[in-house]
């Protein structure tokens, strides 16, 4: 998917949000495995941040110890989250901590989730799911508020207003995304985390969300993303910052073009090759491998004959 | 989304599955090897001071009376006319009373023994299978222990223990039976203080496990449901756990619904086996006896009630099932 040219302008932005060591577990017990081992990361006003590595790395678990929802099996051992002049302490060991973020979550750091399609719960009106978040955060709004300021924010994006009137089967991939999209950014979130938003759509739903996002960030729907993804293709050209996990740690970060143009950690430089690239020239070296490949195979079953029929008495 | 069409169609399919009910139930008495009537007849000549000739006469008037010297075709039609103006025969075992009078004075201790056990049980089995999934811990491992262990109790043996302990050894529960000796029911106060005392232990031994099926499957239901990508998505809004409860119950009730259903569309049946164990004067003690005096009258018409009962509770589960999830509702009717 080409997103060039989307990336909004940023021009040496404050400072949005700052994360310290967080220590993440699975487990809870003995035999605990650190998913996440002393990360910080730091994002300012209006930045795309993009969180890359391969799968099992840990970005996701990151992602949602920032966004404070890791339920057990996970705990969120130790880190802060510097956002709006307050520290907020991330641990996460027990219910009553969960509890404890539930102001913060939705407004201050909301999440838009990798599970997209399944959000939404099947016997809940998208209106109603509107309705709830609102009021999660609000309880003294009407029902007609919530969805006034929906519809405003739909029309906004340009996208049809009668969606809220369905339910998450009626609509399409792509429109599901979208939706939760926009319900994920309803309270205005000072930090948007979108863990694989666009792993499961098709190139041109992807194009579309990424291009909402962006708009979002220029609206200042809200004031910053940490972009979760495997998708180096697309962070490179959204993301202001990239961070490059392995088993865990941030191994390389830094701006998008240095990071990418010039990386220095062996693991950045593998992942990085490991892209495919859809060029001709790229097709061409992979058709001739293959055909190399080929022959030395056919070569070697000819020879194979050849010396069984010499071996005949 | 057409919740008009949806239930046209429902009714339809069940209007069928009736009639077919209907024609199997008025034929499968019809295929036991046997005449019923030669049972009679024997069980009159036993004594052997009823002559061959009284015999005879005694055969062609129950023969006459019940219509068996018709052919198969008239029988049948005679059979639905009679059904569907409510006459359900007479009974060969207690000739010449009428089954509707019988299935009528059994049918009322059934239904009140067992409709307040089906609910009660079914709303408390619910509440604490879904708490126990939210707390999960202690709470969980021991209300899951105890109602798997209620569940798999068998009623008989509920109901034997529960007669031998507070009945025989403690004796605060009468026996058996539905109310004292010399007795006759009517709608007075003392008369249903006297039931009540002998209500409880039937009730009690059918809502014990009915609550523990029920905890059974709401806490797994529940547990499935909490690892939902809804429920985490809804958490991250921050939105409350009230909320979010609700959303879980309303999609881990759904297989409940049907249990509650066909619950009580079968407890027109009778309990059986708790009414034999207490002598209750219920449906199943009326089944039962039918069944040794091979009053087929008696039991058609049970089997009738039952199979039209589970009918009108499936349809009923089918419309609950259409308006709480739209995509069953979407499916069913057709829409795209």
């Amino acid at each position: 998917m080409s997103t060039e040219g989307m990336k909004p302008s940023t021009s040496a932005p404050g400072i949005l949000a700052r994360a310290r060591d967080i220590r993440c577990v699975y487990g809870g017990g003995e035999e605990d495995f650190t998913a996440v081992d002393g990360v910080s990361i730091e994002l300012g006003e209006g930045q795309i941040l993009g969180l890359a590595g391969e799968s099992g790395c840990g970005k996701t678990t990151l992602g949602n110890a920032l966004a404070m929802i890791a339920t057990p099996p996970l705990y969120v051992l130790s880190g802060s989250l510097e956002i709006d002049g307050e520290t907020i302490d991330l641990s996460t060991l027990s219910t009553a901590d969960l509890k404890r973020h539930q102001p913060y979550r939705g407004r201050t750091v909301s999440m838009l989730p990798q599970g997209a399609m399944n959000s939404i719960s099947p016997t809940l009106r998208i209106s109603s799911l509107v309705r709830d978040v609102m009021r999660a955060h609000d309880p003294k709004i009407t029902k007609d508020e919530s969805l006034d300021l929906a519809r405003d924010r739909l029309k906004m994006l340009e996208m049809p207003v009668r969606v809220l009137d369905s339910y998450a089967h009626q609509l399409s991939g792509g429109m599901k995304q979208r939706m939760i999209t926009v319900i994920s950014t309803l309270q205005n979130p000072r930090l948007l985390i979108a863990d694989e938003p666009t792993s499961a759509l098709d190139v041109s739903s992807q194009r579309m969300l990424v291009e909402m996002l962006l708009a979002m960030v220029e609206q200042r729907i809200m004031s910053g993303i940490v972009f979760v993804t495997h998708d180096l293709p697309v962070l490179s050209q959204v993301s202001d910052k990239l961070a490059i996990m392995n088993a865990g740690s941030i191994v390389e970060s830094g701006p998008t073009r240095q990071l990418v143009e010039n990386a220095q950690h062996p693991y950045t430089r593998t992942l990085l090759s490991s892209v495919l690239d859809p060029s001709q020239e790229t097709r061409r070296r992979g058709l001739a491998r293959r055909s190399a490949a080929q022959a030395t195979t056919t070569t070697a079953e000819e020879s194979a004959t050849t010396t069984e029929e010499v071996g005949k008495p | 989304m057409n919740l008009g069409r949806y239930i046209a169609q429902k009714t339809v399919w069940y209007l069928v599955a009736l009639v077919a009910a209907v024609g199997l139930n008025f034929l499968l008495p019809r295929l036991v090897p046997g005449n019923p009537v030669d049972v009679i007849v024997s069980n009159l000549s036993r004594g052997g001071s009823v002559t061959s000739e009284q015999q005879k006469e005694v055969y062609e008037s129950y023969v006459q009376e019940f219509g068996l010297d018709q052919t198969l075709w008239q029988q049948f039609f005679t059979y639905l006319g009679k059904v569907f103006t409510g006459d359900l025969g007479t009974s060969f075992a207690y000739y010449p009373a009428s089954v509707n009078e019988l299935v009528g004075q059994a049918l009322p201790w059934s239904i009140a023994v067992q409709l307040p056990a089906i609910l009660i049980g079914w709303v408390l089995g619910n509440i604490i299978g879904a708490i126990a999934a939210f707390r999960g811990g202690n709470w969980d491992r021991s209300v899951f222990t105890t109602s798997l262990f209620l569940s798999a109790m068998p009623y008989y043996c509920l109901s034997i223990i529960l007669l031998y302990v507070l009945a025989v050894v403690t004796g605060i529960f009468p026996v058996g039976g539905a109310y004292s000796l010399g007795l006759t029911p009517e709608f007075s106060i003392s008369f249903l203080w006297d039931a009540l005392s002998y209500y409880w232990l039937p009730f009690l031994s059918l809502v014990v496990v009915f609550i523990g099926g029920q905890a059974v499957g709401m806490r797994s239901m529940a547990i499935y449901e909490l690892g939902g990508d809804y429920v985490n998505y809804a958490r991250a809004m921050g939105i409350g756990d009230n909320k979010i409860t609700q959303y879980i119950f309303r999609n881990a009730m759904l297989p409940q619904i049907t249990g509650l259903a066909l619950a009580i569309g079968t407890l027109v049946g009778g309990a059986l086996i708790t009414e034999l164990v207490f002598s209750y004067p219920g449906v199943g003690t009326l089944l039962f006896n039918a069944i040794a005096a091979n009053d087929y009258p008696v039991i058609q018409a049970i089997t009738l009630i039952i199979t039209v009962a589970v009918l009108l509770a499936n349809f009923g589960v089918e419309i609950v099932y259409g308006i709480v999830d739209p995509r069953i509702r979407a499916a069913k009717s057709g829409e795209k």
